[in-house]
């Protein structure tokens, strides 16, 4: 089990939905929200990849938040 | 190092008119936003920028003359300047479509990996239906003029699909009535005389690669029989005497030769251009090698410093010129398209060198498997797992689907200098472009950084040398250099007329 | 710490190397612009400081890269940030230039539909999707909210984030 936190100033949440949607083959994930940041709990169902799953996912709700213009 | 102190230089916002500039060796070369240039010394440039010319003075009359004087600045002739110089937006679309007939080719070239099959590999040969699509796409052009370039691969190996292309596009033509025409780069090995016979009696213009000798274009590009030269030779020399044998101006209608400089293309700049010059070519492109189509430790064994690149065309244009002098037509075709953007105010539509690039919006490429490209560098990106540029496929998207993808958005915006870092304070921005595939592919974005893009250095280099030459050129260099701007169209090729 | 100017600072860590890049220099459409076109050499992920900087961390896809890759990673970061900080500037000024040769490029080029394109076109009222924001002005975009706006898209945020 990991946390991974996305600022809501840098990433919008449609994005990082988005993310966890392509990527809900790979991980399991609770979600939940702070005034600051949109947080994931993932448990990685392949745990010897869980390096690269969580960068992906990464990049996939940047990339994502990029291309709607940004996290606002 | 620049000579111009900057902290020393007290511009006048109110006497000069928006400008940039460079230093070329003992000048300064002053550009307006239209494109007019004037080449000053460095003491005029300072009078220039500080507002210090006097009004009636010889220098006075020529930045006037040059619409680079604030208070005498004539808007309504820079927009008109600026229109001619973009008239390729005016009724533009996509005017050169090429088609990747098959991926097999006969050839094995040292440079070229991913745009080539082998032989036995016929499941990359485009099918007739493809073919017929293809054409009803490249048809749908907005442009009044659509040229149709088969490509490969080596073309020859999928004749059948070249002649249905070419039946297709004459019979749909009728009706549309644009001005079409077809033309083949070949490398001649597989040519025989039932092939060149329907390839001449359709005027499909022929153009083959010509590394430059001999011994150095049989080493870069391989048959089993160590003869890639000789047949190519053999076949130019035939095709040239054909075009005579018609009636067709020999100046005018020959075989173009294209040429690929690797490392070892650099030190044979001499023999480069005698063997074009000895082949009955009258113009010689110098073209860099391109990042795409090989393997990085191919790259390492063909590439050069941008330095060494720009030695080797400066040799080679200076002793082309020199040849000119001795009454030998030959003109190199980089110089040619920046000088008639220099000299003539005008833009000769040349896709990679225009802004915004021809991406998309003035070229597509049609892979073999109908699968639809910006351009043919998009395409090399393809086979080398790169999908950026793949804009759709003729069996599903129409002609205004793909010119409006967002990709082709996205590349004309990238290619566009005046909002390029850079560019947008080149002397040479009026003259110039960049090609978002590059970019890509070099910088990983269609914007690319110009500052450390070899294309920008060999762009800059070449237009340094050529603003040089105007400098300090005789009236017979210049006489040259203008000649080269004339364009002469090839009337016979065009279908129809 | 990796030696850099002091408005983007570096620090070396596992397989990774973090930036702190100073947004009143670099503003974050050209954080992300960088950011973008770094996502396939490396994993990227934004965070924020405590003091206004934007913290950026490129992972490297290799699970053991060499430190000296780590490090040209900066300097082709940088280079890229600064590349996109000045683009940014440069198409706020020459916006219009840039919109009218784009537009008269695109149209000149797409020409009118025809009756098949327009047989597939959406006539309804409602609004298209627009996820590039080609329809949005760069103010729109980008430019800064009023502190009513903020406290408004905090407010949607949030809904958005419990779904």
């Amino acid at each position: 089990m990991m946390t991974l936190r996305f600022s809501r100033a840098l990433y919008a949440g449609e994005a990082v939905d988005e993310a966890l949607g392509a990527f809900a083959h790979l991980v399991t994930a609770e979600r939940s929200a702070t005034a600051e940041a949109w947080e994931l709990r993932l448990t990685c169902l392949y745990p010897a990849h869980t390096r690269r799953i969580v960068g992906e996912l990464g990049n996939y709700a940047l990339a994502r938040t990029i291309e709607r213009g940004g996290a606002l | 190092m620049s000579r111009i102190d900057l902290r020393q230089l007290r511009l006048d916002p109110r006497a000069p008119a928006f400008f940039r500039w460079r230093e070329v060796g003992e000048h300064v070369v002053v550009t307006n936003l239209e494109g007019r240039y004037l080449l000053l010394s460095l003491d005029e440039f300072k009078r220039f920028a500080e507002g210090q010319v006097e009004a009636g003075s010889p220098l006075h009359q020529r930045l006037d003359e040059a619409n680079l004087l604030r208070a005498s600045y004539r808007v309504e002739e820079a927009a008109a300047a600026l229109r001619r110089r973009k008239s390729f937006l005016q009724g533009g679309g996509v005017s050169l479509g090429i088609l990747v007939v098959t991926l097999r080719c006969n050839e094995t070239c040292v440079y070229c990996h991913a745009s080539r099959a082998n032989m036995e590999a016929v499941q990359t040969d485009m099918s007739l239906e493809t073919a017929e699509k293809a054409v009803d796409l490249l048809l749908s052009t907005t442009s009044p003029s659509i040229t149709i370039e088969f490509q490969g691969g080596e073309p020859l190996v999928n004749f059948a699909a070249v002649q249905r292309v070419i039946e297709a596009a004459k019979a749909k033509n009728q009706a549309i009535g644009k001005r079409l025409e077809f033309t083949m780069v070949t490398n001649l090995a597989l040519m025989d005389e039932e092939k060149l016979g329907y390839l001449l009696d359709n005027h499909v213009q022929i153009c083959t690669s010509i590394d430059g000798p001999e011994k150095l274009h049989n080493a870069q590009r391989k048959l089993p029989t160590g003869d890639a030269h000789q047949r190519a030779v053999r076949w130019i020399k035939e095709i040239n005497h054909r075009y005579e044998a018609m009636g067709l101006d020999p100046t005018l209608y020959h075989v173009e030769a294209l040429l690929t400089t690797t490392r070892e293309t650099l030190p044979l700049w001499k023999e480069v251009v005698d063997t074009y010059v000895g082949l009955g070519c009258r113009a010689l492109f110098l073209r860099p090698i391109d990042p795409f189509g090989f393997a990085e430790r191919t790259r390492l064994r063909v590439e050069y410093p941008r330095s060494q690149y720009m030695e080797f065309y400066r040799r080679a244009v200076d002793y082309m010129i020199e040849l000119n002098k001795q009454g030998v037509e030959i003109l190199e075709r980089y110089a040619a398209i920046f000088l008639t953007k220099i000299l003539g105010g005008e833009d000769p539509n040349f896709l990679d060198l225009r802004s915004p690039a021809g991406t998309g919006i003035g070229q597509m490429a049609v892979n073999y498997d109908g699968e639809v490209f910006t351009c043919d560098e998009g395409r090399m990106l393809h086979e080398m797992g790169d999908d950026t540029f793949l804009l759709g496929h003729v069996d599903t998207h129409r002609y205004r689907e793909l010119v409006g993808h967002e990709t082709v958005r996205a590349a004309v915006i990238a290619s566009n200098l005046d909002g390029q870092p850079d560019c947008t304070n080149c002397a040479y921005n009026p003259y110039c472009g960049t090609v978002p595939a590059n970019n890509h592919k070099t910088a990983g974005s269609m914007f690319g950084r110009m500052r450390e893009s070899a294309i920008c250095a060999v762009h800059k280099g070449i237009q340094d040398y050529l603003f040089e030459k105007l400098a300090t050129a005789d009236a017979e260099t210049r006489a040259i250099l203008e000649r080269w701007t004339t364009h002469r169209p090839r009337e016979h090729f065009i279908q129809g007329l | 710490m990796h030696q850099t100017p002091h408005n983007v600072t570096a620090e070396l860590e596992e397989g990774a190397i973090r930036l702190r890049v100073d947004r009143e220099i670099y503003p974050l459409p050209a954080i992300y612009g960088a950011s973008y076109v770094f996502i396939d050499r490396c994993f990227v992920f934004l965070e924020r400081d405590g003091e206004g900087r934007v913290v950026v961390t490129l992972q490297a896809r290799d699970p053991n890269p060499a430190e000296e890759a780590l490090r040209a990673l900066v300097g082709e970061f940088s280079n890229e940030l600064l590349s996109c900080a000045w683009r940014h500037q440069i198409t706020a000024e020459n916006r219009h230039l840039i919109e009218a040769v784009t537009s008269q490029a695109l149209a000149g080029a797409m020409g009118p539909p025809s009756l098949d394109d327009l047989a597939s076109f959406d006539f309804t009222s409602d609004g298209f999707e627009d996820p590039l924001g080609i329809a949005q002005s760069w103010e729109e975009k980008h430019g800064r909210k009023n502190k009513a706006q903020e406290a408004g898209a905090a407010g949607a945020g949030e809904e958005e984030g419990g779904r």
